[in-house]
């Protein structure tokens, strides 16, 4: 893979990397840009993803008019979208056009104008999302997760879309200010992959973006959430809903722990390998209560949340956490198997090529290992430091990330009696 | 049936009347394996309703050969993705794994068509799971709504019912049901097997005939007789449900995927939202309006909406094609409709621009390739395709739609977008004092 991925950085601080596949007429490109959610200014939660959504609604002297036209009529498909830690463009395109989407993604993050007018109209949209969102069982039940596992104050609570009173107070010199801080080269990742030769691809990009000049963000750096003496129950009622969203939380790690290779195995039997792990097998299989129930953990600058979710009827809450937990003491009391070790680390080394198959995807894996510090060739490292993760380790991470009785539960969905969880 | 130089795509048939579609793609080390049924919603009847997709479930837990725990392991062990899903025409299950592992998946889905077990716990098991599938479904207003205004817009027609099933259908089915239902449409004349990826077409001929050559054929399936009669005067419902916001749902009836009006269907959608999709599977993944598009400027830019999103699947009979949208806080869905109206108009008059034109086709011309580049799109798109009606449609469709003129455009949007064909729902947010309990004859999509 790395024959024919390039990478280089910029005297401006952008990194660009580059990788060959001539296996079809198109090109994937990926922007990744440390201006998610996280740093949205503090009463200002929803800055990022406004931002996001406003970079394409006016630019230099392109008018939404003039943006939307051209990326349409060529077919070209453009995403842009807020994460915890980062704003992130995808586009999709075919070969022949990359020239023009380039010069036309320089001007849009360089100098968007975002207009008032534009603000205005997207404002509005982002209000009724969220009133959507505060109906809806899986986003409440993810908020009250961040939340409650971090303090007041944390980068890592902001939810994306901000809240009612947040995303009226925002004006547009807010979004300015966001821009001028957050959004530059220095500290940002622009990643091709299709069907381009990666040196003309390094120049092309160098003479575009060279005199990008604005933010360097220097890594942020996101502090750990406070140890928990004891567990917190948070329940979230919301009328007329057939089932519940049950999420059951710990802090879990950041992207450059040394543990992240044995949690992604211990995740992946507790509640990922087959039909959901361990859980699944125990709740979905077994005691058929729930379509979804899984574990996962998300791991950034900072330690996001690692949570155990399931969707269930609202008669059948409590056996569901009981089976979660019964699940989890029991990974702690009697370990993994050799068996358990064998077909996970199996399952994860081998799926790595097969998650970097299409140009997005391996555009999005490489801006992210580029981002993260882990270097672009971690993909080819991944599968190998997996083979090496040992029972031990497991089993020490288990005790160390399940910390069962210092640990968040929420319900969100239907109102409960009073002693259910 | 073989044409294989000019598309790269090698169709076979096995004696048993399974259709073999092989493309190879030497992109990444990793194969897709599709197996396709016809068999999903249509093939129904009240009482049984929500049963192919049970069925769906129940091939996931273990064969005479195959025991249940490795299913899905065998798959991962391999580096793979798995899945399935049954809608109106169609039942899949798919695998994309390492190349080398092609055999065993194989093996997995000639076991799957013909051995599956079908115990009496596994099925009351399993019951609960979809009822739980259908309870997540009706937590969602939109989806709620988008299933009221099917089955009000088709009266007749078996596409009407949710492929997730009735409630009281779901507490209802037996295990015989299940088990008859599978042997019934789980046989090779009503299949079809697609492989994408690295392989050579040879080597994976004899493969399959070592699989599936020796599954005997099954009795010819019944075909659907019902044919949806004209609708002659609009439909509408309102629906109060608790929900964040209103929401505006309109469907009209749509061509079959085999009629030449469909190419046609595709750039009106086009006009109207942009970026029209033939990919079921993936296809709608982020899939907003257009910004150029004319009901991005109406509704969005027009400040009466905060989302807007039309569909239209290839389907075997006439199916729908639905625009749905979320009002803006202030705004009453009645306005969205009436702006909705004006761009209908706009089309039926023939008021669409060549440069209009030329972008919808562009645009379609880029995602037909977009989407069936990764080995598991690529094998999507043929076996969707050749269940509902043909894979040759699938590669035909950039030609066809190419050729599609504005005054085709005006012609379909009078015929098919017409006031007196077409149902209107409306979901507006009730407070907790109305709600009712969820309705038992409820449904959502699979």
């Amino acid at each position: 893979m790395s024959a024919v991925t390039s990478r280089a950085a910029l005297e401006n601080g952008l990194v660009v990397v580059a990788r060959e596949n001539r296996a079809a007429k198109s090109i994937a490109i990926r922007l990744v840009l440390e201006a998610g959610a996280a740093f949205d200014p503090p009463g200002k939660e929803g800055t990022a993803a406004l931002a996001g959504d406003l970079l394409d609604r006016g630019a230099g002297s392109l008018t939404a008019e003039a943006i939307a036209d051209y990326f349409d009529y060529l077919g070209v498909s453009f995403e842009c979208g807020a994460r915890r830690d980062t704003l992130e463009v995808g586009i999709r395109l075919l070969a022949q056009h990359l020239p023009g989407v380039l010069e036309r993604l320089r001007i849009l993050v360089a100098e968007p104008t975002f207009p008032e007018e534009e603000l205005r109209r997207e404002k509005g949209q982002v209000l009724t999302s969220i009133a959507e969102r505060d109906q809806d069982t899986a986003a409440v039940a993810e908020m009250a997760l961040a939340e409650t596992i971090f303090p007041e104050g944390h980068p890592y609570r902001n939810p994306r879309l901000g809240t009612r009173a947040s995303i009226e107070s925002i004006e547009r010199r807010d979004l300015a200010a966001f821009h001028r801080a957050r959004i530059g080269p220095g500290g940002s990742v622009l990643c091709l992959a299709g069907d381009l030769d990666t040196r003309r691809a390094m120049d092309l990009v160098a003479g575009l973006f060279a005199s990008w000049t604005g933010a360097r963000v220097a890594r942020a750096v996101i502090p750990e959430p406070p140890a928990r003496t004891r567990a917190i129950v948070v329940s979230r009622p919301i009328d007329g809903k057939t089932q519940a969203d049950i999420g059951l939380g710990f802090p879990g790690i950041r992207r450059r722990s040394p543990d992240l290779p044995a949690l992604l195995v211990l995740n992946n039997i507790l509640g990922e390998f087959a039909l959901g792990g361990r859980l699944g097998k125990s709740i979905r299989d077994r005691a058929g209560l729930a379509y979804y129930v899984y574990s996962r953990f998300t791991a950034g600058i900072g330690a996001g949340p690692l949570a155990v979710r399931g969707g269930v009827a609202p008669q059948n809450v409590r056996k569901a956490i009981d089976l979660m937990r019964k699940t989890i003491e029991d990974l702690l009391r009697r370990g993994v198997t050799a068996a358990e070790m064998k077909d996970s680390k199996s399952a994860l080394a081998a799926s790595i090529p097969r998650r970097m198959e299409t140009n997005p995807e391996s555009a999005s894996v490489l801006a992210d290992a580029e981002f993260f510090g882990q270097g672009i060739d971690y993909p080819e490292k991944l599968p190998r430091l997996i083979r090496e993760v040992t029972r031990e380790q497991v089993e020490d991470a288990a005790e160390r990330y399940l910390t069962l009785g210092r640990h968040v539960l929420v319900v969100a969905g239907p109102k409960l009696d009073k002693e259910t969880p | 049936m073989n044409n294989r130089k000019r598309t790269g795509i090698t169709a076979t048939r096995l004696p048993n009347g399974l259709t073999v579609l092989l493309r190879e793609m030497r992109q990444a080390p990793v194969v897709s394996v599709w197996c396709w049924y016809r068999v999903g919603s249509r093939d129904e009847r009240p009482g049984i309703t929500g049963i192919s997709h049970w069925v769906e479930h129940m091939n996931f837990k273990g064969t005479k050969t195959i025991p249940k725990k490795d299913i899905t392991r065998l798959i991962e062990l391999a580096g793979g993705t798995w899945n399935g899903y049954t809608w109106l025409d169609v039942t899949t299950y798919l695998e994309t794994v390492q190349s080398d592992a092609l055999e065993g998946m194989l093996r997995l889905e000639a076991s799957r068509m013909s051995e599956c077990l079908y115990s009496k716990t596994e099925v009351d098991r399993e019951r609960t799971v979809v009822i739980s599938e259908l309870q997540g479904g009706e937590n969602d207003p939109r989806s709620y709504l988008e299933k009221e205004v099917s089955g009000t817009a088709l009266q007749a027609h078996p596409y009407r019912w949710p492929t997730i099933g009735y409630l009281s259908d779901l507490q209802a089915i037996t295990r015989d049901d299940l088990y008859a239902h599978y042997r019934q449409y789980y046989v090779p004349n009503n299949a079809i097997l697609v492989i994408t990826g690295d392989f050579a077409t040879r080597e994976a001929q004899k493969l399959v005939r070592r699989h599936f050559g020796r599954i005997p054929r099954g009795a010819e399936i019944p075909a659907v007789r019902t044919v949806e009669p004209r609708q002659e005067g609009e439909r509408r419902l309102t629906l109060r449900r608790p929900s964040g916001a209103s929401y505006l749902d309109v469907a009209f009836h749509a061509p079959a995927a085999t009629d030449p009006d469909f190419a046609v269907m595709l750039v009106l959608d086009g006009v109207l939202a942009g970026g029209p999709t033939v990919n079921a599977w993936s296809g709608h993944h982020g899939r907003g309006p257009s910004k150029s598009s004319r009901l991005y400027k109406a509704l969005i830019e027009g400040n009466l909406a905060s989302d807007v999103s039309t569909s239209l699947l290839p389907t075997r009979h006439p199916y729908l094609y639905r625009i749905a949208a979320t009002a803006k806080e202030g705004i009453e869905p009645g306005r969205i409709e009436t702006a909705l109206a004006g761009e209908i108009d706009r089309l039926a008059r023939g008021d669409l621009p060549a440069r209009d034109l030329e972008r919808v086709v562009n645009q379609f011309q880029a995602r037909h390739a977009l989407e069936s580049e990764s080995t598991t799109d690529a094998a999507h798109q043929l076996g969707f395709f050749e269940t509902v009606a043909s894979h040759t449609i699938f590669l035909d469709l950039p030609r066809r739609v190419a050729a599609v003129r504005a005054e085709d455009v005006a012609r379909v949007a009078r015929a098919r977008l017409r006031a007196d064909g077409r149902t209107v729902g409306i979901l507006l947010p009730a407070g907790p004092s109305e709600i009712q309990a969820a309705s038992p004859s409820g449904g959502a999509r699979a």
